[in-house]
């Protein structure tokens, strides 16, 4: 291409871009200060479910949502998964949501240390804000209230039982997610303050990370460290959902005695604890989340009720499941989910 | 030739290119998706959003076209924009500096780790694809464990005064008399903006740039002309580095933190952006707008289909296929021009056989 022409056309271009951008923009008014703060009625109100990426966890969000639509009498319920793990791709799924008029979001920030700046903007814009699932890293919660597991509560039970089914010595690792998302330090800090307060009787190999992709890549990792130190490891701990499902059919299937404490109630777990092949499984509440977090945000979009300490986290549950309780555990997690909302109604929420 | 035929054939010309297809087809999207889902027009959740997104990934793009314009690739470029990045947290989090020291310090980091590539190329010859793929992994491995090792749950969070007004603000908090600037523009694209700008004018009016492109179409007749490719080479590279590194810059001021995960999603989008604006793989020809176009059309499409609510596995199916029917016509078109210019050459050919004199 001539020079001439390039430069021409580089400049031309972006005349005709700007031309364009400021045509369709315009000028805005400055905001008054005043706000407007009458309540509305929960069918104005149409929550999104947004999840970080697709992820067999979230799949519970779907019902736990259209059940909550119904109960409370929401306006529009969605759930969306197309974030794909990648904050920039969550923030533009959510704001394209916006556009398309909902207008309370539950999210699961695909970023700890990024989500606060995300939850700001949608205050900003006058949405009701929860943080489900996961928090913001740091003491600061942007949304109007977080409902998660405590991930380094979790993983330090999940630990615990590991080592008590070890008989309480031996080595352990720890199959685990993505590195570099603050959720898998804390779940990291949680096995190991497990494994200290055994003073030395357990030893830790190197935390296996980055296997909670898919489940190939789950499967080939554990396939490799069995192959490795399958003679050594007398326990595994998991707080990942794909690396336990692949560690759950690997055990098994190697014959090897190692204690397997796993996260999460997918079928091929819990077929696991019921033959007796894992020991355990730590499961959440995705459910508790979807359906009491989409009630609150109801609650708050529909201006009914304000949060009493904005921010605040609350603890979904944790549940050990082994074979003395497979069958019932649901029982107590139902019952959690009840507690919880009373908790929001009678404690959390501040409701004209 | 009269002016009238001189007009004709820049009309054709700028016709011809793919720069002018993509724009047809940009403008046709925008009108479909307006007219069929109104709140495309939504400037503060879809025009802005997109607009921030175009300015990050058009410098991603810029710096694929860097290498490509030398007949080079960058496969290391996320994990360069991440590096150079890392460098900009750490100056802010760990040494409190300001925003512009901190950013100089990256887009250093940047470069360096670019130039380095490129001199391995240039000085061992080995394939810049091989040379960055190891680089890639290299960083891959370097990012995180820095991260680990220096910033509590792996990212640096402090956030320097003005970070956020590049990355998050739009022209709406810019008020006067009453009256605000438009909040579908965010601030981002000012900087972006520049740097097309300095891209396209060292193409267009510097030695520099020409020699970067003579590289790209022929490096021993380059040589041979005494141009000192070596360098060139590890300038183009080092130049794609920083560039990485800004683009690092503004995906961290538009998220709000620096993480390792930064550049993860960019080495498909800096291939798409050069390519479906015309910029050869093959180096020697480069097109800025057309890498702004390409970047446009692809998020473009992405807005759409997530403006009507399409699945994960749908989008990218239809992502990909929209993309190969962009890429496909836009050769069909190449494939008929040259189809008519071969007939109207036999045609000159015959008439001239034809001719008794």
């Amino acid at each position: 291409m001539r020079r001439k022409d390039l430069l021409h056309s580089v400049t031309v271009t972006v005349a005709v871009a700007a031309a364009l951008a400021l045509g369709l923009a315009g000028c805005t008014k400055a905001p008054s200060s005043a706000s407007g703060a009458g309540s509305t009625s929960l069918a104005s109100i149409k929550v999104a479910l947004v999840p970080g990426g697709p992820h067999p966890y979230f799949q519970p969000w779907i019902q736990a949502g259209a059940d909550a639509k119904k109960d409370f009498g929401l306006g529009g319920m969605t759930f969306n998964e197309t974030a794909a793990w990648d904050q920039s791709k969550q923030n533009d799924v959510i704001n394209t949501l916006a556009a398309n008029g909902y207008n309370a979001f539950g999210v699961f920030g695909v970023s700890p240390t990024d989500i606060n700046t995300t939850f700001k903007t949608l205050k900003s814009s006058g949405f009701a804000v929860g943080s489900l699932a996961s928090c913001p890293a740091g003491a600061t919660d942007d949304a109007d209230f977080c409902l998660s597991t405590d991930v380094e509560t979790a993983a330090y039970k999940a630990g615990k039982a590991t080592i008590e089914a070890m008989g309480g010595s031996g080595v352990l690792v720890h199959l685990t997610g993505n590195n570099v998302d603050s959720n898998t330090q804390r779940r990291i800090a949680g096995v190991k303050k497990a494994v200290a307060e055994t003073n030395g009787k357990v030893t830790e190999l190197p935390d296996v990370t980055d296997i909670d992709t898919d489940l190939t890549t789950a499967q080939r990792a554990v396939a490799d460290l069995l192959a490795a130190k399958g003679g050594t490891i007398t326990g595994i701990v998991s707080t990942a959902y794909n690396p336990a499902v692949a560690a759950a059919t690997a055990v098994k299937q190697s014959g090897l005695n190692i204690k397997l404490v796993a996260i999460d109630d997918d079928p091929t777990i819990l077929a696991a604890i019921k033959d007796g092949s894992v020991y355990a499984t730590v499961a959440q509440n995705p459910v508790g989340q979807a359906y009491v977090g989409s009630f609150v945000l109801g609650q708050l979009g529909s201006k009914k009720c304000t949060m009493k300490t904005p921010g605040v986290t609350v603890d979904s549950g944790s549940f050990i499941v082994t074979k003395a309780n497979v069958t019932t555990y649901d029982t107590e997690r139902q019952a959690t989910t009840k507690k919880l909302k009373s908790e929001f109604e009678n404690t959390l929420l501040n409701c004209k | 030739m009269t002016p009238e035929t001189q007009q004709h054939g820049v009309v054709r010309r700028v016709i011809a290119t793919p720069r002018f297809f993509l724009a047809i087809v940009i403008i046709a999207l925008v009108i479909f998706f307006g007219s069929v889902k109104p709140a495309f027009f939504s400037g503060p959740f879809v025009i802005a959003p997109l607009l921030t997104s175009v300015a990050i990934f058009t410098v991603v793009g810029l710096a694929q076209m860097m290498v490509l314009s030398i007949g080079h690739m960058n496969l290391a470029v996320g994990q360069m924009a991440s590096f150079g990045a890392m460098f900009m947290g750490m100056s802010y989090d760990l040494w409190k500096l300001p925003l512009l020291v901190g950013l100089g310090i990256g887009l250093v980091a940047g470069a360096a780790v670019g130039g380095l590539s490129g001199w391995l190329v240039a000085r061992t010859g080995v394939n810049s694809f091989i040379v960055t793929l190891a680089m890639s992994f290299a960083l891959i491995g370097l990012v995180p464990t820095a991260y680990s090792a220096l910033a509590t749950g792996s990212a640096f969070i402090a956030k320097p005064s003005g970070l956020d007004v590049i990355g998050r603000d739009s022209f709406a908090s810019f008020c006067f008399a009453g009256y605000c600037g438009p909040n579908a523009i965010p601030i981002i694209v000012v900087p972006a903006i520049v740097v097309m700008l300095i891209v396209g004018y060292l193409y267009a009016r510097t030695r520099l740039g020409r020699e970067l492109l003579m590289t790209g179409s022929n490096v021993k007749a380059a040589t041979l002309s005494g141009i000192p490719t070596g360098r060139r080479i590890v300038l183009a590279h080092a130049l794609s580095g920083l560039l990485a590194a800004l683009a690092g810059f503004f995906l961290a001021s538009s998220t709000g933190s620096f993480t390792p995960g930064i550049g993860d999603e960019f080495m498909l989008q800096s291939f798409v952006g050069p390519i479906l604006g015309g910029t050869l793989l093959a180096g020697g020809y480069i097109s800025v707008s057309g890498t702004f176009l390409g970047i446009v059309l692809t998020l473009l499409i992405r807005k759409g289909l997530d403006l009507f609510g399409v699945g994960i596995e749908t989008l990218n199916v239809l992502l990909g296929l929209i993309l190969i029917i962009a890429l496909s016509t836009d050769r069909i078109r190449l494939l008929a021009r040259r189809r008519s210019v071969k007939r109207v050459q036999q045609t000159d050919a015959l008439l001239i056989e034809g001719n008794p004199l």
